[in-house]
């Protein structure tokens, strides 16, 4: 193998200083669909329960009038005097019934999801956000940015005002991305406005940083601009609504801290016990690199003559149409022949046998 | 990261993706993708080599991406050339086949054509319209 890819570090005013090693983490295999389906599950732990009363549509004494009186069967309010009296109650179908199947507090709100695969999922994220195609594809505005995975110095952890937090957007030419999310910003359609979900809007870069000295407060107010640390790694926040590639803005310590919070593909992680990364299934996914590759060449036939076929042509049956059948299946010839080779011989025994009666026999038959 | 992976990964959902006509063709709006078609070859995502055309205040923009960047680099992955404003058509058939002849994505050298050629023509300015002829009884009377 080459050796290992290395990741500039930037300073504070955008120019790279150091570098560092690719953290493992960032080479996992990507696996889209186990990045949704996991999401899918996360994503219902934080609902919270909700269901109609359990006394709607039974508050009243109705009772079926039974046969005889030329209406339903269903049950009805008593008395008189009010508009109420005679009314069907109870029912679905009915007005100031209760629903069908009341929601219940006690539906399965929770999804449990295993931990290797919630582990895998984060992994796949992780990969993802080092992609820049895949972090242009969610929607990012990083097409002036230097470089994916885009990593700051360390003292930007220490950062205490949100000035300095846009400055350092600035210089890394990532503001781009928040002025996306403070334009996207729109009324919620529905009840959601009353429910303190006033405004919707895309998500802007994910700050990941090892020790909070004040970096939280700096960042936490840009629209968009979510801050965590890389201990507590979250899928909801590395692939929100289950689509990969979220922009990632990694601190010099976060980043370094990657290949012990996740281990490698040989070295067990010291945050998680006994975890190692997970393999892909094939090394190389180059299909191209696959085809031209020696192993495969020296083995395929050369390529024959292009057969054009003719479209919209008659399609013949096989079973009847005896040339098509032999081009399908060239033993059938074989097969044929010999039928009708043993037929001729059946033919010819039968032909000896009916002339095989005897003269004395005919002599009999036909005497007068 | 293999452009085949890639491709896998972006192919059923990404941002750009533009679904207007149910049965109809999938469009896509990236930067790099010279024909807005949503397929392997004109993606301007999951291709290592790509050509993007645009307009801009000093000509047309040509963005190519490198071929000898690394997998990480965004901004400095792409080289940019101008066609200057005013230039006619020849200059567009140079430009296409530029790129084409240095063996830099041939596939897509009548895509490139046609992008350049179409903003050249966009650019022209249209010809003022004939003022109005009058006719019939108010051209008799004035």
């Amino acid at each position: 193998m080459a050796s290992r890819p290395t990741v500039n570090v930037r300073s504070p005013s955008g120019e790279a200083s150091t570098s560092l090693p690719l953290p493992a983490v960032l080479t996992a295999p990507i696996r889209l669909d186990v990045v949704a389906q996991v999401h899918k599950s996360i994503a219902k732990n934080k609902r919270q329960a909700y269901a109609v009363s359990e006394k709607a549509g039974h508050q009243t004494s109705a009772e079926s009038w039974g046969t005889g009186r030329a209406v339903a069967r269903i049950p009805r309010v008593g008395g008189g005097g009010t508009h109420r009296s005679g009314q069907a109650a109870f029912g679905n179908m009915c007005r100031g019934g209760r629903m069908f199947a009341p929601t219940k507090t006690w539906r399965k709100w929770h999804v449990k999801v295993n931990q290797n695969q919630r582990r895998f999922a984060v992994v796949s994220a992780l990969a993802a956000s080092a992609l820049p195609s895949l972090v242009l594809a969610r929607g990012h505005r990083i097409e002036q940015i230097e470089e994916v995975p885009l990593v700051v110095a360390s003292a930007t952890e220490s950062f205490k005002k949100t000035k300095e937090a846009v400055a350092l957007l600035k210089s890394l030419h990532a503001y781009a991305d928040v002025v996306k999310v403070s334009n996207s910003r729109k009324l919620r359609a529905g009840k959601g406005k009353l429910r303190n979900r006033r405004h919707r809007q895309r998500r802007g870069p994910l700050v990941v940083y090892n020790e909070d000295n004040g970096i939280v407060k700096a960042f936490r107010n840009l629209p968009g601009v979510e801050v965590v640390n890389v201990r507590r790694l979250n899928l909801l926040q590395l692939a929100p609504g289950g689509h990969l590639g979220r922009f990632v803005i990694w601190t010099e310590g976060a980043f370094g801290l990657l290949d012990e919070v996740f281990g490698t593909f040989d070295k067990a992680s010291t945050y998680k016990k006994d975890y190692y990364l997970p393999t892909a299934k094939i090394t190389n996914p180059d299909v191209t690199r696959l085809i031209n590759s020696d192993e495969i060449q020296s083995v395929v036939r050369p390529a024959g003559q292009k057969v054009q076929k003719r479209p919209w042509t008659q399609k013949k049956n096989p079973l009847t149409n005896k040339a098509v059948l032999f081009r399908l299946n060239p033993y059938a010839k074989v097969l044929r022949r010999q039928e009708l080779a043993n037929q001729g011989k059946r033919n010819g025994q039968k032909q000896k046998k009916e002339a095989a009666a005897g003269e004395t026999f005919l002599k009999t038959l036909h005497a007068p | 990261m293999s452009s085949d992976l890639q491709w896998l990964l972006v192919r059923n959902y990404n941002s750009f993706l533009v679904k207007r006509v149910a049965e109809g063709p999938i469009f896509s709006k990236e930067p790099g993708n010279l024909r807005n078609i949503h397929s392997h070859k004109f993606s301007g995502l999951a291709n290592s080599k790509t050509i993007d055309v645009t307009d801009s205040a000093s000509g047309i923009k040509v963005t190519t991406r490198k071929v000898k960047a690394t997998p990480t680099q965004v901004a400095p992955a792409h080289s940019t050339s101008y066609v200057r404003p005013r230039s006619g058509g020849r200059r567009a058939l140079g430009v296409a086949s530029a790129t084409a002849k240095r063996g830099y994505r041939p596939d897509l050298r009548t895509a490139l054509l046609a992008r350049v050629s179409a903003l050249q023509a966009a650019q022209k300015e249209p010809k003022p319209t004939p003022a109005k002829k009058v006719r019939g009884h108010k051209a008799k009377t004035f």
